[in-house]
Formats: C-alpha cells, sequence, structure tokens
C-alpha cells in the first residue's frame, strides 16, 4: 500500500504534534554493542546497519519525545539486575550530557512541552521489569529519584509479586506485594507499564491503579493474537482509567503469519544453542540461514495501522499512542525499519481518514496528558507516607 | 536535655582509683564545668562536622523510633544531636557484604532522605559545602550521604554515578576486591578513585591496609577522608591509621577524623576507654597529620546499651571533648579547624577538584 502523497502532511503534522514514543532499547544495544562506549557508537552520527537509532534519524522520524528503556535482562537476578539497571540509567543520562542540543532531560510533562517548544527531543526513562527493584519499595524510589518515570512491571519472566504473558501462570496477576508497588508507584507519580504482562496481572493493576496506566509496546490481542498484546476487555478499560495503550511495530506481535514463523525461528535458534531473543552477530547469522530457508512474512506500516484502527476502535482516540520498541527488536515492518519511520505510519493513518486531531493525540497529546495525570495523582497522595512494606511482610 | 553531670553512665566502682579520684572514672572524666561552658561557647560559633554515624542500619529495624523527640533506646536522636554541637553529619550508608548489598545501600540511602525529609526542622540534605554552611546557618543539621561501602558499588562505575546522583558523598573503599592487590589497589581501582575524583565524591580510607591507603594517596588528585580512625601508634587496630599515612594527609590535604569507638582508642588494658584515650588521640593526629588534617568522628548511630567510651556515650558528648582539649591548652583557632573548617574545607576541595564529564 502506498501512501507516499500524504508523507509530506505527515511531516508538517509531525512538526507540530512529534511522536511521543514509549520504548526504545538503544541503552542496551549500546551495552551490547559498545561496553556503553558513546564514541565507538555515537548516535550523533548515521548508525544506520548497526542501530535503529540515532539522532539524524529520530529528527528525520519527527520524534519529540522519547521514553528510553533502562530495561536489562532477566536472566539477571538480585543485585546483578539493580545494578545493571543504575549502568542503564548512567548509560542514558551520559548521552543526554552529550547531545544538550538534541536531547533534553525530562522529568515531567512540562519538561516534556519545553522541550518541544525549544526544538529539543524530550528525554524519559522507563524501567522495564520489576526485576530492577529486587522487592524493595525503595529501590524503587531510588529509580524514582534517578528520573525513572514508569515501570513494566514485569519482563518475559514472573516476579515473585507479578504474573508475565509469556511465563506460566505464577501469583496469578499481582500479589498483595504487587498491588503495594503499584500503589506505591501512584503515590511517586511513576506511570505503571503493563506491556509484558499477564491479563491477570493487567486487570488487577487496573483495578489497583489510581492513576492512569500505560502499555509502553502493546498491539491489539483481537488483530494478532499473542500474548504480549492486549486483550478487548482490556482495552475498553482504558476510558475508565484514562490511561493510554501505545502501539508496537513489533512483527511478530502485530502480524499473526509472523507469529507462526517466529515460533519455527525461535525454535530453531534453541536447537542451535541461542537464545531466542539473541541478537549477536552469531546468532543472527543461525537466523539468516532460517530466514533464507523460510522466507519471513513481512509486517508494515499497514499492519500497524490495522492495529491502531481498532484500539481506536475499542479503547477510543484519547487512550492510544505509539511504542516503536526500536533496537529492541531484531525484525521491523517495512517502512518502519527505523525512528525515522514514523512518518510512514502517519501517512498511512492519513491515507485511511485519521483526522489531523486524532493524529495529534496519536502521537503527542495523549501521552503527555497521561504522565501530568500521574504527576497530578501524586500531588493528591503526598501526604500518604513512603510505603515500607516488603515482599516478606505481605506476601508470607 | 542530658545533664552532663548526671550523665547516666554506670561506671562500676570497682575502677574508683585510677587518676587520683576515687568518685569512679565517669565522674574523673567529666571536665571542669568552666571548660564545658567555654566549649558550648566555642561550638556555639564553630559546630562540629562528625564523619560518621550509622544510625541508617538502626532505621531499618527501628521504624517506630521518634528522632525528633529523643530515644533513650539509640545513642542518637535530633535533641542529643544538637546538644552535642553537631552541625553537620555524615550518614554512614554501609551495608554488610553480600549478595544483595546494592539493592541494600539504595535502600539506605532512602532511608537517610526519608529522615532527612521527614525532619525538614532538623536535618536538611547537603550535598556540597556552601549547603553545609546554609544548614548551618539556617538553624539545620546538614546532612551527607556517606559513606557507602566501596564493595555495593557492585565493581561497577555506572552504580558509582547513580549513588553521586542520589546525593552521597563518599565511599569507603575497604573490603572491596580491587583493594584487595600487593599493590594496594587494582588497574581498576585506580579507576574507581580517578572516577570519584572526577564526579567530587570522597574517597574514604578507614579500614583499609596501609598499602592501599599509599596507593590511593599516590593516585587521588582529591583530598581523601578517613571517616572514622584512630592513630595506629597508641591502639593497633584495623582501622586505626599508620603515621606514614598520617604524614601524607598533610600533602594531600586530606582529614583524619578521629573515631570515639572504644576498641579504636583504648590504651590501656586496665581500664576501659575514656575520652582522655580520644583526647590523645586527637593531640597525637595533630602532631603528626597538622592541625588542619583533624576532625571528629564520633561514631555514634548504635544502640544505648552498645559499648561506648566513657565520658563520650551519646551525640550530645562532643563539649566534653573539646573541654579537654581546653583544658590541654588547645588554641582556639585549632580546635575552630578540628571540628568544621578541616572537614568542610576537604568537601569542598573535592568538589573543586571534580570535573564535568
Amino acid at each position: 500500500m502506498t501512501a507516499g502523497r500524504f508523507r509530506d502532511e505527515a511531516r508538517e503534522l509531525l512538526a507540530s504534534y512529534p511522536v511521543v514514543d514509549g520504548h526504545n532499547d538503544l541503552p542496551w544495544a549500546l551495552r551490547q554493542y559498545a561496553g556503553y562506549d558513546l564514541d565507538h557508537l555515537d548516535v550523533a552520527a548515521d548508525q544506520t546497519g548497526r542501530l535503529h537509532t540515532d539522532i539524524p534519524r529520530l529528527r528525520a522520524g519527527g520524534v519529540g519525545a522519547q521514553f528510553w528503556s533502562v530495561y536489562v535482562r532477566t536472566g539477571m537476578a538480585g543485585d546483578d539486575a539493580v545494578s545493571a539497571t543504575l549502568e542503564q540509567i548512567d548509560c542514558v543520562d551520559r548521552l543526554l550530557a552529550r547531545h544538550p542540543a538534541d536531547l533534553a532531560p525530562a522529568l515531567t510533562a512540562d519538561d516534556m512541552e519545553a522541550a518541544r517548544a525549544s526544538g529539543r527531543i524530550a528525554s524519559l526513562k522507563g524501567a522495564e521489569g520489576g526485576h530492577s527493584i529486587n522487592n524493595s519499595l525503595a529501590t524503587l524510589r531510588a529509580l524514582y529519584a534517578l528520573g525513572v518515570r514508569y515501570m513494566t512491571l514485569t519482563h518475559n519472566d514472573n516476579v515473585p509479586w507479578a504474573d508475565s504473558a509469556t511465563d506460566a501462570p505464577g501469583v496469578g496477576g499481582l500479589s498483595a506485594f504487587g498491588r503495594e508497588v503499584v500503589r506505591e508507584m501512584n503515590r511517586l507519580g511513576m506511570l505503571v507499564d503493563l506491556s509484558h504482562v499477564a491479563d491477570t496481572t493487567m486487570r488487577d493493576a487496573l483495578a489497583t491503579s489510581e492513576a492512569p496506566v500505560i502499555f509502553s509496546h502493546s498491539s491489539a490481542r483481537a488483530v494478532c493474537d499473542h500474548p504480549r498484546n492486549i486483550p478487548d476487555d482490556v482495552l475498553a478499560l482504558l476510558p475508565g482509567n484514562g490511561g493510554v495503550a501505545m502501539v508496537t511495530f513489533v512483527p511478530k506481535f502485530v502480524l499473526p503469519a509472523a507469529v507462526e514463523w517466529t515460533r519455527r525461528a525461535d525454535e530453531n535458534m534453541r536447537a542451535h544453542g541461542f537464545h531466542a531473543l539473541d541478537t549477536t552477530p552469531e546468532a543472527m547469522r543461525v537466523h539468516a540461514a532460517f530466514e533464507e530457508a523460510n522466507p519471513r512474512p513481512v509486517a508494515t506500516a499497514a499492519t500497524v495501522a490495522d492495529h491502531l484502527d481498532h484500539m481506536r476502535e475499542v479503547a477510543g482516540v484519547a487512550h492510544i499512542g505509539i511504542g516503536g520498541d526500536f533496537d529492541g527488536t531484531a525484525f521491523t515492518p517495512a517502512g518502519l525499519d527505523d525512528v525515522s519511520g514514523y512518518p510512514n505510519l502517519i501517512a498511512e493513518l492519513l491515507h485511511r481518514r485519521w483526522s489531523r486531531a486524532d493524529l495529534a493525540r496519536l502521537t503527542w497529546q495523549n501521552a503527555v496528558r497521561v504522565l501530568r495525570d500521574a504527576e497530578s495523582v501524586s500531588r493528591s497522595l503526598s501526604s500518604r507516607a513512603p510505603s515500607t512494606a516488603t515482599l516478606a511482610s505481605l506476601d508470607a | 536535655m542530658a545533664d552532663l553531670q548526671d550523665h547516666p553512665c554506670a561506671a562500676p566502682s570497682a575502677i574508683g582509683e585510677f587518676d587520683d579520684t576515687s568518685d569512679g572514672l565517669a565522674e574523673a572524666t567529666t571536665p571542669a564545668e568552666v571548660d564545658i561552658e567555654r566549649a558550648r561557647v566555642l561550638l556555639a560559633a564553630q559546630l562540629v562536622v562528625d564523619g560518621h554515624n550509622t544510625l541508617a542500619q538502626e532505621l531499618d529495624r527501628t521504624h517506630w523510633l521518634d528522632l525528633q523527640h529523643g530515644s533513650a533506646f539509640l545513642d542518637t536522636d535530633i535533641p542529643r544531636i544538637r546538644a552535642g554541637g553537631v552541625g553537620a553529619q555524615f550518614w554512614s550508608l554501609c551495608v554488610p557484604p553480600g549478595p544483595a548489598a546494592v539493592q541494600e545501600t539504595l535502600d539506605r540511602i532512602d532511608a537517610v532522605r526519608t529522615l532527612i525529609a521527614s525532619c525538614p526542622e532538623a536535618l536538611r540534605l547537603a550535598l556540597t559545602a556552601a549547603d553545609m554552611a546554609q544548614a548551618r546557618d539556617c538553624g539545620r543539621i546538614a546532612s551527607l550521604l556517606g559513606p557507602v561501602s566501596g564493595a555495593a558499588l557492585g565493581d561497577s562505575l555506572g552504580t558509582l554515578r547513580a549513588y553521586h546522583a542520589l546525593g552521597v558523598r563518599s565511599v569507603g573503599i575497604a573490603g572491596t576486591r580491587w583493594t584487595a592487590d600487593p599493590a594496594g589497589l587494582t588497574p581498576f581501582g585506580e579507576e574507581a578513585v580517578r572516577e570519584m575524583n572526577r564526579l567530587g565524591v570522597l574517597v574514604d580510607l578507614s579500614g583499609a591496609s596501609g598499602t592501599t591507603m599509599d596507593r590511593v594517596l599516590d593516585v587521588a588528585r582529591a583530598p581523601v577522608i578517613l571517616s572514622h580512625s584512630a592513630a595506629q601508634a597508641l591502639t593497633p587496630h584495623a582501622a586505626n591509621v599508620p603515621d606514614d599515612v598520617l604524614r601524607r594527609l598533610r600533602g594531600n590535604g586530606g582529614v583524619c577524623m578521629v573515631s570515639f569507638a572504644p576498641d579504636q582508642v583504648t590504651r590501656r588494658a586496665d581500664r576501659p576507654a575514656t575520652l582522655w584515650d580520644v583526647a590523645d588521640h586527637v593531640e597525637y593526629v595533630r602532631e603528626v597529620a597538622g592541625p588542619e588534617c583533624v576532625g571528629l568522628s564520633g561514631s555514634f548511630g548504635a544502640t544505648a546499651d552498645a559499648p561506648h567510651t566513657i565520658g563520650l556515650e551519646d551525640a550530645s558528648s562532643y563539649p566534653n571533648l573539646i573541654a579537654e582539649l581546653l583544658h590541654r591548652d588547645w588554641a582556639e583557632t585549632d580546635i575552630a579547624a578540628l571540628t568544621w573548617g578541616n572537614a568542610a574545607r576537604v568537601v569542598r576541595e573535592a568538589a573543586d577538584a571534580a570535573q564535568p564529564a
């Protein structure tokens, strides 16, 4: 599907209402490929072929705010996960210090607006997985103090207090301590991110949270049946909660044919002794050989637009956003190959007669509003003392 | 408030024959009222910067303590800190070595920051020497975060920078893998010291080996501190500092904050440690390192029934020591340097030596 004639209008729209992207794994890529040596992989230069993300392409893509993921592997546990998370945070802070003319540190919705007004990319941090706090609410507060503004409750594995979408049922959603984590996040003004979590966890968190939640990078289950996507009944809860579901581009989550292909590709990776998500050159070679023999179903901007059409229908236009997951996925849809691709998605939506007002909400306004609302809830809870609950005290 | 004449020190009568007194060690070590009054006047002008208080580790288990109104259970609370003339406090964030040291350190930072936030009338977070002076001028106790345990860096400079971003201003380097080296520091250890200098985080040498102290002094571009060390020459103890390191402090500009901990200052097998012993250590460090390199470290923050040096039983007892030093004819300028000046200078100079990223 060609939407080229809408691309100019898309760019013009993005100049006023740039994209707030919910999830980008550049910090992990810099850790893995460069050992955090920011000279070795300099994002001020074009890194096409090495990274999905660099500053020139963020600019070309019309990105106005980015939640940088401070993700650490779930194989890391305890202090290793905490320490690696601190290193990821440090990496983002060093990036921001290095590129002050392009990346503006942002902690609040006001900071996001100020960055947009000054033509810089508001840079926020999001932690991906409760394993980053090692069951400690004080460590959660330390992450907040270091600028983390959302935490995904789980990654691909369960944590002792919350179930993941891609693990066997554990506590059956959120445990008592898990609900306390959500309440403490509400008190702090840290967004509760429900990407990656089990449906049971989504529902428990929505029932517990006093503030709007986000899905930093999840698409619609009804369009593509994958546990990483959001079921309709949960999407339908977002208007009541005020939250935002940020559509992700990851082909193996958005394209039904790719779901099956990925299942077989992962099996092949495991057969060769690699983790399914391994993106080292050796692992990628194994992947490439598989792909040679089994042509990969290709998602496009239209595939993602199908999800957005559905999400707008079910959750409403005030409750959708974008979370590409660039540099966190081996494959990307055609036309959304890297962070310069957002105008193609907007052009596709213009082609589908999305109004400019709806697109402004999708790209910028909803995400800024949700952070502002979380700040407001935090202020209203200011008389609540920091929680001293522990996993042992609540989940014994 | 603690009336020093009624100090609740249970000195056994059996040791009453020491030092020309028959009224017990506690009474014997209580300085003359006239000296204490002079000490209080001096301290009112030049408050104490105290190098080490471990209250944070008690906060873990005692959420119910009311530090603002006083707690006889501990040796530290806000009324006694104020009575002691303490104007700035380093709050130790040290945790026992173990598999969750990073997370526990973050917990401890949170506990102290929460404590500071919950006592805005009494405590104020201080990140710089200017913050210290400002807090003092507002009648608040300047609260510095540190040291954290070097082992709680998880061998990661990113973690060090995260601690710095959370307000931590000193790291105790003893007990790390990178100090357990025949050369005193491994190459990573040298890099860690340089990174602390670059950030403006004080390198705290207390408890490190003499070799490590020497190597750090070779590498460091900023003054170091010893947050709780007495003189090795007077009392052999792992946390005390040898003479050659004390002599090198002069050139480095660092400060040795003399610990009041009884096992670090005791000098005689026949009686418990007293404030005289602490005064001896303070004089010795002044003698060897110089009057601009000596400071004080009550090493309080324990429960009240933990061992304490006689005459220096809690955070209100600094005037006793100052009175003893006055009795020993210390000049007021030297006392001012001992209590506030030297430590504040080291905090300032470490920040001056820091470089932007």
